[in-house]
């Protein structure tokens, strides 16, 4: 069941992957929203992997998982029929959600300026690689693209090898995040005065934001961030953030005063008790062991930090990921498994506060498992979503029901391939 | 006049570290009135962590805590004096909402948990968020965002293969949960508008990062595939990934390119002067199919280039590219500064320095950096004297038996 946060308000969706997590949001939050897809559907159909490998419109994991809990509804903006038809939709919504090249909806008469003289109380939210006004604006895109210009694949990876991208591409998942605070801000403006307003997501600006204020680093220190696989930090001063053991990874920064003092302090006694910490370890107060990551380091420093991740990487040799994991939150030690989605999906936490949600999907004949609240409510929960919608399942209800049109005109539409 | 989007809102916010702050600067930085409660004892862990001006420390230097705390103003409090706890009681008849980030305990043992502060305000919105979440058996879980990357799945699917992880930079999940704290927040504000009601949201940082990998997730419970590590491979787009350039003034450079078809595949050849284009690269399935190989084919290609230069010339030609850029050259990328994304904001303490921007823009009620971060206590007066009416004798005596700090 969807929240009753924001029953009653109505997003037009017609995002592709570089917003639509923005939708997906708002109906998480109740908000009726209609996704208006070419009567071929969306691309974000066309994204693979698929369930079971076989492509189809209902099949990719991508529009599975961030089209739950939207409708659908087709239009051909190719023809007039189809552009006053999304016109009208437009008219009776209070929020737009876009990604289409910039300028393109403007030039069909979907644009801002032109339905918000129908609906002066319409909030128009358009997402853009590279915002409206960039020389780049009108760039060919794909996700990596944004990652490589907002700074953070320069940062993932080896020296010397090619920088990264996640396997899982990021950038239109924080550009549709923006965009659902950035529609919500303009609603509260709305909910005072009546009136709508125009809003330029940036996705690359997006990707700047998640570097974790390195960006300032060049400017204030002189120095910046290089490449350093499972290190962190300036390059003589870097730490190791990743250790392997027994069936994959552990990550851990070891770090000693207020911050780390105490976790260290515990990882050293879990280690001695095993036979793995040096004499030095033991006797030190970590408390005030603070060598910082981007300031010069002694000798002593440099030795201590180094037998450290040394005695630390033989130590997790011996244990699994579940081993260490399990042992470290008993003793309180700052510490992950590097977590594959089999992990996750098996971690206890998440089963006592019944994270994940079946929901029924009767188009692929079976119930699939999801992510489920974002968030926990107390007045106003978050259900499980409905299942994505089939390309145009709504159109009778919504272009029926709200817009009040016969069925022989929507199957007048249909044939003119309008819908 | 109110000319923010927020103007008139009222927070108090103990939140500390990354997600919290973040989420709460998205309602400063809109007009918002945000006062965050800190302790001198106990300060964010981001005062004490760099950037710092001139990389020199200090507690009003840390450009990492000056960046999430724009346009609010601090007072100081050590919680764990009983007076201290009757002054926050006072301030929170105030506030429309209260967040917090402390381990789940914090609150409830001073008292100051969602039902007791109800209880001063009782239409409040209260956001709690932890790492993951306020119940369970690892609700006391003590990590912080880089660790919650590892725990959320994001490092296992970045790095060349299984052998050779290359975890993403930082406290990642740091920058995923507050886009949805700050919009379901801002959901239950407005629901509180047209219901009259408040309410309490516990928001695990875990469970919503989770959500920037639903279709991995997904995949494995129903197939049991795992999605691991795999450098740059796509299943949609050959070539793709990171291709060097010429270094310049001693620096590699990479550009970054994203081939989707055929027609792109020869345009992007005949900019790269591409000859003698082996069989296993003749159409775009098995382009895909052969994504190492035809990495290795055009690395040569791209070496010579000037990564700028050659980016011109891909686009030109209508193939997606663009270099791979670190954290000198996005401060002097032309699109950023077309969006007027960088602001220099004088602080009390560290003046001048540069600022990240809005990540969107908004037509009618823009955002903006109102005022730098607070230094620590900086309102202690104006909050103390001027909002609660407390003498200055009164904040003297706080002063000295450190409840006030």
């Amino acid at each position: 069941m969807a929240s009753e946060l924001l029953k009653g308000f109505r997003m037009l969706d017609l995002a592709d992957e570089k917003a639509a997590l923005c939708g997906k949001i708002f109906a998480d939050m109740g908000a009726d929203v209609i996704k208006v897809e070419p009567p071929r559907g969306c691309s974000t159909r066309t994204i693979a992997p698929f369930l079971e490998d076989l492509p189809g419109p209902d099949r990719s994991l991508y529009a599975i998982a961030y089209h739950a809990g939207k409708k659908s509804v087709t239009a051909n903006l190719e023809s007039a029929a189809g552009r006053e038809i999304v016109a009208a939709l437009a008219a009776k919504s209070d929020f737009i959600v876009e990604s289409y090249d910039p300028g393109f909806l403007d030039s069909i008469g979907l644009g801002y300026d032109t339905l918000a003289k129908n609906n002066p109380r319409l909030i128009y939210t358009s997402v853009m690689p590279f915002g409206d006004t960039g020389p780049a604006r009108n760039y060919k895109w794909a996700d990596i693209i944004t990652w490589a210009a907002g700074g953070a694949m320069y940062m993932m990876g080896e020296e010397g090898k090619p920088p990264l991208q996640m396997s899982l591409p990021q950038a239109g998942l924080h550009a549709g995040g923006e965009a659902s605070v950035a529609s919500m801000l303009a609603h509260h403006a709305r909910q005072r005065d009546g009136i709508g307003q125009r809003i330029v997501v940036n996705m690359q600006a997006c990707i700047v934001w998640t570097l974790m204020n390195e960006q300032a680093m060049p400017i204030l220190h002189g120095d910046h961030i290089q490449r350093t696989g499972v290190y962190t930090g300036s390059k003589d001063t870097r730490r190791k953030m990743v250790y392997r053991c027994k069936d994959g990874h552990i990550s851990t920064l070891i770090a000693g005063g207020s911050l780390g003092g105490a976790s260290t302090k515990a990882l050293v006694t879990w280690m001695n008790e095993k036979g793995f910490a040096a004499p030095w370890m033991i006797e030190k107060d970590w408390t005030t062991w603070v060598p910082g990551m981007f300031m010069a380091l002694t000798e002593r420093d440099r030795f201590e930090i180094s037998d450290l991740e040394d005695r630390i990487q033989k130590f997790f040799l011996t244990m699994t990921k579940k081993e260490i994991y399990d042992g470290t939150l008993k003793r309180r030690i700052l510490l992950a498994p590097v977590a594959t989605v089999a992990d996750i999906a098996a971690d206890l936490q998440l089963a006592a506060r019944e994270y994940f949600v079946e929901v029924e999907h009767d188009t692929l004949g079976r119930r699939m498992t999801m992510p489920g609240a974002f968030a926990k409510l107390s007045r106003t929960p978050i259900g499980a979503p409905r299942r994505s919608p089939k390309i145009g399942e709504h159109n009778h209800e919504i272009y029926g029901g709200l817009l009040g049109l016969s069925d022989a005109r929507i199957d007048e539409l249909k044939a003119s391939d309008a819908i | 006049m109110s000319e923010f989007a927020l103007s008139g809102v009222k927070i108090l916010d103990f939140a500390w570290v990354g997600v919290g702050p973040i989420t709460t600067k998205y309602f400063a930085d809109n007009g918002a009135d945000v006062i965050r409660v800190e302790s001198a004892a106990r300060p964010d862990v981001l005062r004490l962590a760099p950037p710092w001006k001139d990389a020199r420390p200090g507690i009003n230097s840390s450009q990492f805590f000056a960046s999430y705390n724009t346009s609010k103003k601090g007072i100081t409090l050590d919680l764990g004096k009983p007076k201290a706890r009757e002054l926050v009681k006072k301030l929170v008849p105030w506030a429309d909402i209260v967040v917090e980030s402390f381990t789940p305990k914090a609150m409830r043992n001073w008292g100051l948990d969602f039902p007791k502060l109800c209880e001063l305000r009782p239409d409040l919105i209260m956001l709690s968020t932890c790492m993951q979440g306020q119940t369970g058996p690892n609700a006391l879980y003590p990590g912080f965002g880089q660790l919650m990357a590892a725990l959320s799945g994001f490092y296992y699917i970045s790095g060349y293969d299984e052998q050779s992880p290359c975890p993403p930079y930082g406290a990642y999940s740091d920058f995923i949960a507050p886009r949805f704290s700050a919009s379901v927040l801002m959901a239950a504000l407005d629901y509180r508008r047209r219901t009259g009601v408040g309410q309490y949201i516990d928001m695990s940082q875990y469970e919503a990062s989770l959500h920037n990998l639903a279709p991995a997730l997904i995949d494995y419970f129903a197939t049991g595939r795992i999605l691991g590590p795999r450098g740059n491979r796509s299943d949609r787009y050959a070539p793709h990934g990171a291709y060097p350039c010429a270094d310049e003034d001693g620096h590699e450079r990479w550009i970054a390119i994203a081939v989707a078809d055929d027609a792109q595949w020869e345009a992007m050849a005949k900019v790269l002067s591409a000859n003698d284009i082996d069989r296993r690269f003749d159409s775009h399935a098995k382009r895909i199919a052969s994504a190492k190989a035809l990495d290795e084919f055009i690395n040569p290609l791209t070496h010579a280039h000037n990564a700028y230069e050659l980016t011109h010339k891909l686009q030109a030609a209508g193939v997606a590219a663009y270099p791979v850029q670190n954290c000198v050259d996005i401060h002097q990328d032309e699109n950023l500064d077309a969006f007027d994304f960088w602001h220099w904001l004088e602080h009390k303490e560290m003046g001048p320095s540069v600022y990240e921007g809005l990540q969107h823009r908004m037509s009618r009620t823009p955002g903006a950096l109102r005022a730098a971060a607070p230094i620590l206590g900086q309102h202690n007066d104006e909050i103390f004297s001027g909002m609660l009416g407390l003498g200055a004798q009164e904040i003297e005596a706080l002063k000295k038996e450190n409840v006030i700090m």
